[in-house]
């Protein structure tokens, strides 16, 4: 599985953060779709989506952290990976990681917010 | 620039966004809030256009040296992800927080207005009724109470909007969407079909009257009283062309034969503002020019034209719709 391959060469931990946030956006549309058409359960699909987007963001923050650390920026505050070398690659994708797990931090919060202030199913 | 010229000249048009059918003339809380929020992002958006131009205009004419890399880090990582993201964030959620508001339900007074080809059935139900009031083609509100709105269609798709009053909803065959207004100042307004739906759409229209609350109790209790027998002889011969031409087999004027459900309830058509959906005057000359052919008024019109009974008939005609007050 890709968490076995070495860090520059799978992409997969590149796009694991918007996959979280993937995820989360179907969860929560599927989800709330259903629990309103069927049973008008605006409180319940409420809680579905913040106990989903607490699940999310603490992945996506794990993510983000292993992806700080595979840039390891603060060694020598160097944002350039070029060269078509195992170091360069690793630090890239995990550059590129982090970038997308802020995104995502913010895309999983915007699409939590209706649900903050719409309190019904209407 | 010829074009740009033309632009300019349309500006005295634009500055007429005031009166029955403007989002920037609200005469309704949910109107106002909008109209407001409008000004707000208008101000807004000018506000970052002169940003964003004075800033190529710094960098392009005013200081043409490189800027230094901690100068420009900080105008990408604050311009173009903190900002703008802080600032969606502020604007969604009072957008959010004002959803709930505008879909309040209504404290008494509720509408349910079908969507028809092209006209709109309104029916009144006030706190407590069992049967409705039937109307058609005006919406009545009384000013500072919610009232609720039951929207639904025939055959094809609508929407509901008066501008001046609050926002549009769609109105769908089939189901029943809601929505909630709360007019604030008296007066009459329009409201227009807001979905294409055919031949007519752009004719489909309507007056909206905000009545103060006691003024609207009367027209109530008038509205849903039968139909006021002809004053006139005139009217009363209009009363036989009426009933004679089969207009009852489509048109109720509750208090007659006719009794029909497929065009507008005419019980009390001419305490209306307007004739044909807001498209006429409530005139004589306009109900025989309406009757003698609806089609080259209304292209489409369900309702075919009476031209075969010449002009002294449609006379007696307009003098008897003109009585139902």
């Amino acid at each position: 599985m890709f968490w076995r391959q070495p860090r520059d060469r799978s992409l997969w931990h590149m796009i694991l953060a918007p996959t979280i946030w993937a995820l989360h956006f179907v969860l929560v549309y599927g989800v709330t779709a259903v629990l309103c058409a069927k049973w008008d359960a605006a409180d319940l699909a409420r809680l579905t989506i913040f106990a989903s987007t607490a699940v999310a963001l603490t992945l996506i923050v794990a993510v983000g952290r292993g992806a700080w650390r595979q840039w390891d920026y603060l060694d020598g505050w160097d944002d350039i990976h070029d060269r078509p070398t195992d170091n360069h690659r690793r630090r890239f994708l995990g550059h590129v990681g982090f970038l997308l797990s802020l995104v995502s931090t913010i895309g999983v919060i915007y699409v939590t917010l209706p649900a903050v202030f719409v309190e019904t199913c209407r | 620039m010829r074009a740009g010229l033309a632009c300019l000249a349309l500006v005295p048009a634009l500055a007429a966004c005031e009166g029955r059918q403007s989002v920037l003339d609200p005469a309704g809380r949910d109107a106002a809030v909008m109209a407001e929020l409008f000004w707000w992002m208008l101000g807004g958006a000018v506000i970052l256009w002169l940003l964003v131009n004075g800033l190529m205009v710094y960098v392009s004419r005013l200081n043409r040296d490189a800027l230094s890399v901690r100068a420009a880090t900080l105008l990408v990582v604050g311009g173009g992800i903190v900002f703008p993201t802080v600032l969606l964030a502020v604007l969604l959620s009072y957008g959010l927080s004002e959803m709930p508001r505008q879909l309040a339900p209504g404290t008494g007074l509720s509408v349910r207005v079908t969507g028809e080809l092209w006209w709109w059935r309104m029916e009144y139900l006030p706190e407590g009724a069992e049967t409705p009031v039937i109307s058609a083609n005006e919406l009545r509100l009384p000013a500072g109470s919610r009232s609720e709105l039951r929207l639904g269609a025939n055959e094809v798709i609508h929407s509901f909007w008066v501008p001046a009053l609050g926002g549009k909803t769609d109105m769908i065959p089939g189901r029943e969407t809601r929505m909630s207004l709360e007019p604030l100042e008296p007066g009459e307004y329009r409201g227009q079909c807001a979905e294409f739906c055919g031949d007519s759409h752009a004719l489909m229209a309507f007056g909206a009257v905000v009545m103060e609350p006691e003024a609207f109790r009367e027209w109530l209790e008038h509205e849903a009283t039968d139909a006021a027998p002809p004053a006139t002889e005139a009217a009363r011969a209009g009363r036989a062309v009426f009933l004679a031409e089969g207009c009852g087999s489509c048109h109720t004027v509750r208090g007659t034969p006719a009794d029909g459900t497929i065009g507008p309830d005419l019980t009390h058509l001419a305490g209306r503002t307007t004739l044909a959906a807001g498209v006429l005057p409530m005139t004589a000359d306009a109900l025989k020019r309406w009757i003698a052919d609806p089609r080259a008024i209304k292209p489409g019109a369900r309702m075919p034209g009476f031209d075969h009974l010449g002009d002294a008939r449609l006379d007696l005609l307009a003098a008897y719709l003109e009585g139902l007050e």
